[in-house]
């Protein structure tokens, strides 16, 4: 099938001028990601950024501007405050150890259910393994929020698991779960399995069966094969996959703010609060950026030493 | 094994007396409907490199994952040094396996590699490491210690996997088409140094492989298996110049087949008649068989002499036109249409550089071979 001609000439046309400005194809392949990432992350990031060095005001928008041109004369405005602000209430870096603590308690948990789950869908026959995988994204197919509102309905006092114990004998007043911390843990786990199975499965998926019955055949028992075998080369998925989990939980907001209570510290619930409550949009972006430095560090220490392994064994 | 008997005739290692190191007793191993192995029993002794040789699907491999403990059999017994293998797992058995893939732990050194048994084992840090060492000169790979599986070529990953599994000085070795992966060249002289090392340790070998040239080579004695079956068992000279069946015939080597039927039996003679040939083939012994039952004989293309004057001193002579003619190098292969229309494959050294007569497209030839150098088999 032949494109219309228009069609066709409007490409060829695209082409050339794209050419003029000496773009080839290889080159717009790279552009095009290049541009959507400098309009849609870039641009708003420096937005913000400028944004944690001006001045809360009340005025519309609420900050001072960064710069300003009066009388010919140009007064540029750095407010370091906020930052420092930060630095001195401690609300704020208890904040970010506490979502810390709580990303990592996460992953971790979501690491040891996804793990198992993964090696039995690797493991499964064909035709069951794409069952089995669909099963993993099926979720996505719900909005999120409508499955953080289930899990209300799960924890609360009078809630499913509530009724269960207390009609199994289990326990005569129901358990307060629901706005706990643990409420937290169940749902981050819940929603970010998926986006651990996945990249487990796929480094799993192609692990050979040849290592493990080599293993076997040099004298390993099972749980001697995968500590030294299957888990060394499945690290590379652990690593993508607890960096999936981390990295969102930390600024996690919804899920503490339906299924946290009150003393649930989370970044995410400050900068909220920050933006919308107090309407200090400065201080606001300025926890938004320190956010962003503190989750950019462990991602480049991971980057750094998962190139100096493939660096070694290229 | 002490040190006398490893030194003594390896390579005929066969003592009738001393009971089997590896006994087969009638194993089956079934795939749901599918009959991988199909009633095999089989002995081998200890010091024997033995082949087991077969197309893909003949059910070698299966066999060998019974031995290496991977596959449990439907029936039948597997024994070791006399002692029965049924529910002994992989990491118990004293056998070690050579994968066809290698399987080589990529994230580990080859130092590691190789010493990955001995750790299991708890072997001693100070011992491993003299017996790594020991290893890695046997296969010739000193000073490749530190490298990654990825950082070596095909014939020295090979050699790894070797080394690997000889380490924990296993009493039967298997090894699943260890020079299935190296071309030609490097695999012919990995052949040899396969042998050595063999006899030099003394540890019995049980080598599957596909390749019948390997097999001839390699083994003492060879099986050759064909759908499930063992189809016969003998030494390499044994298959090849004594096939019991057509199928083994085919399978080794060339070979040409008459068919025909029996038309004289006696002690010292018998004659097939054969329309194929367009004449009786006499051969110098007798056979088993009744008269005029329907058979096969079986023809190598080396032993059938070719030329173009008559060949008085030889028992059974055709002639025919040249078809083809393939030149080999060392020997060159004749294609011959006999008048019946039969197309015969005979081979001839090449014994001089350019033979003024020699053969060539569409010349009038003599084909003659003697009475013993035809195999009758069942048809």
């Amino acid at each position: 099938m032949t494109p219309p001609p228009l069609l066709a000439q409007g490409l060829q046309g695209f082409l050339n001028g794209a050419r003029r400005i000496g773009l080839t194809g290889r080159g717009l392949v790279i552009a095009i990601p290049l541009v959507w990432l400098i309009v849609f992350f870039l641009i708003p990031f420096l937005v913000v950024g400028k944004l944690s060095l001006s001045e809360a005001a009340i005025a519309l928008p609420p900050y001072s501007p960064l710069m300003e041109w009066i009388d010919g004369v140009l007064s540029i405005h750095l407010n370091f405050n906020n930052f420092l602000f930060l630095a001195d209430d401690s609300l704020y870096l208890n904040a970010y150890v506490e979502s810390a603590k709580i990303a990592a308690v996460s992953t971790f948990f979501t690491l040891l259910i996804a793990y198992p789950m993964a090696y039995m869908i690797a493991r499964a026959p064909d035709h069951r393994r794409h069952l089995l995988l669909m099963l993993v994204v099926l979720p996505f197919w719900t909005s999120f929020l409508l499955r953080v509102y289930a899990w209300i309905g799960f924890l609360k006092g009078n809630g499913v698991i509530n009724t269960l114990l207390i009609w199994l004998g289990i326990t005569q007043e129901p358990l307060r779960m629901l706005q706990t911390d643990f409420a937290v843990y169940i749902g981050i786990v819940y929603t970010y399995l998926p986006f651990m199975i996945l990249p487990l499965y796929a480094t799993l998926v192609k692990l050979d069966k040849d290592y493990l019955e080599a293993s076997a055949d040099l004298g390993a028992r099972p749980a001697m094969t995968f500590l030294t075998v299957t888990l060394p080369l499945s690290l590379p998925g652990v690593i993508a996959g607890c960096m999936l989990v981390f990295i969102p939980a930390v600024g996690e907001y919804v899920i503490p703010a339906l299924l946290g209570g009150p003393d649930t510290l989370m970044i995410g619930r400050v900068l909220w609060n920050e933006f919308f409550a107090n309407r200090d949009w400065p201080v606001a972006s300025a926890v938004a950026i320190v956010m962003l430095v503190v989750l950019l560090v462990p991602i480049m220490v991971l980057r750094r030493a998962q190139a100096a392994e493939e660096g070694a064994t290229p | 094994m002490s040190e006398t008997t490893a030194q003594t005739e390896i390579r005929s290692p066969t003592d009738p007396e001393s009971p089997p190191f590896l006994q087969i007793r009638n194993i089956t191993k079934r795939f749901g409907a599918f009959v991988a192995v199909d009633n095999v029993s089989l002995d081998i002794h200890q010091g024997e490199l033995f082949c087991l040789l077969g197309g893909s699907g003949s059910g070698k491999s299966t066999l060998l994952r019974m031995l290496s403990g991977f596959e449990t059999p439907s029936s039948g017994q597997i024994l070791i040094a006399g002692k029965d293998q049924a529910g002994v797992p992989p990491y118990k058995r004293d056998t070690n396996m050579m994968f066809q893939s290698y399987a080589l732990f990529p994230h580990m050194t080859v130092e590691k590699n190789i010493a990955y048994g001995l750790k299991r084992e708890g072997v001693p840090r100070a011992e491993i490491a003299t017996r790594v060492t020991d290893m890695l000169s046997l296969v010739k790979l000193n000073g490749f210690a530190a490298r990654k599986p990825n950082q070596l070529s095909g014939g020295q990953r090979q050699r790894v996997a070797l080394a690997r599994s000889l380490i924990k000085r296993p009493k039967l070795l298997l090894l699943d088409e260890p020079l299935g992966a190296l071309d030609k060249k490097l695999r012919e002289e990995t052949q040899f140094e396969l042998i050595k090392i063999q006899e030099t340790l003394g540890v019995t070998f049980v080598v599957v492989t596909h390749d019948q040239e390997e097999a001839m080579t390699l083994s003492t004695r060879m099986g050759v298996m064909a759908d499930g079956k063992l189809v016969q068992v003998g030494a390499p000279h044994e298959i090849y110049e004594y096939p019991r069946s057509r199928f083994v015939a085919e399978f080794i080597g060339s070979v040409n087949i008459f068919e025909g039927r029996i038309e004289q039996d006696g002690e010292d003679h018998a004659v097939i008649g054969s329309p194929d040939a367009g004449m009786g083939i006499y051969l110098s012994h007798g056979i088993t068989g009744t008269l005029g039952q329907e058979v096969a004989v079986a023809v190598r293309p080396e032993k059938i002499r070719i030329g173009k004057s008559p060949m008085e001193d030889l028992p059974n002579t055709t002639q025919g036109t040249v078809d083809e003619v393939a030149y080999m190098g060392n020997l060159s292969v004749f294609h011959v249409r006999l008048e019946t229309g039969k197309i015969i494959s005979v081979s001839q050294s090449n014994l001089v550089r350019s033979p003024e007569d020699a053969i060539t497209w569409g010349d009038r030839v003599t084909l003659g071979w003697d009475g013993a150098a035809s195999v009758v088999v069942p048809s």
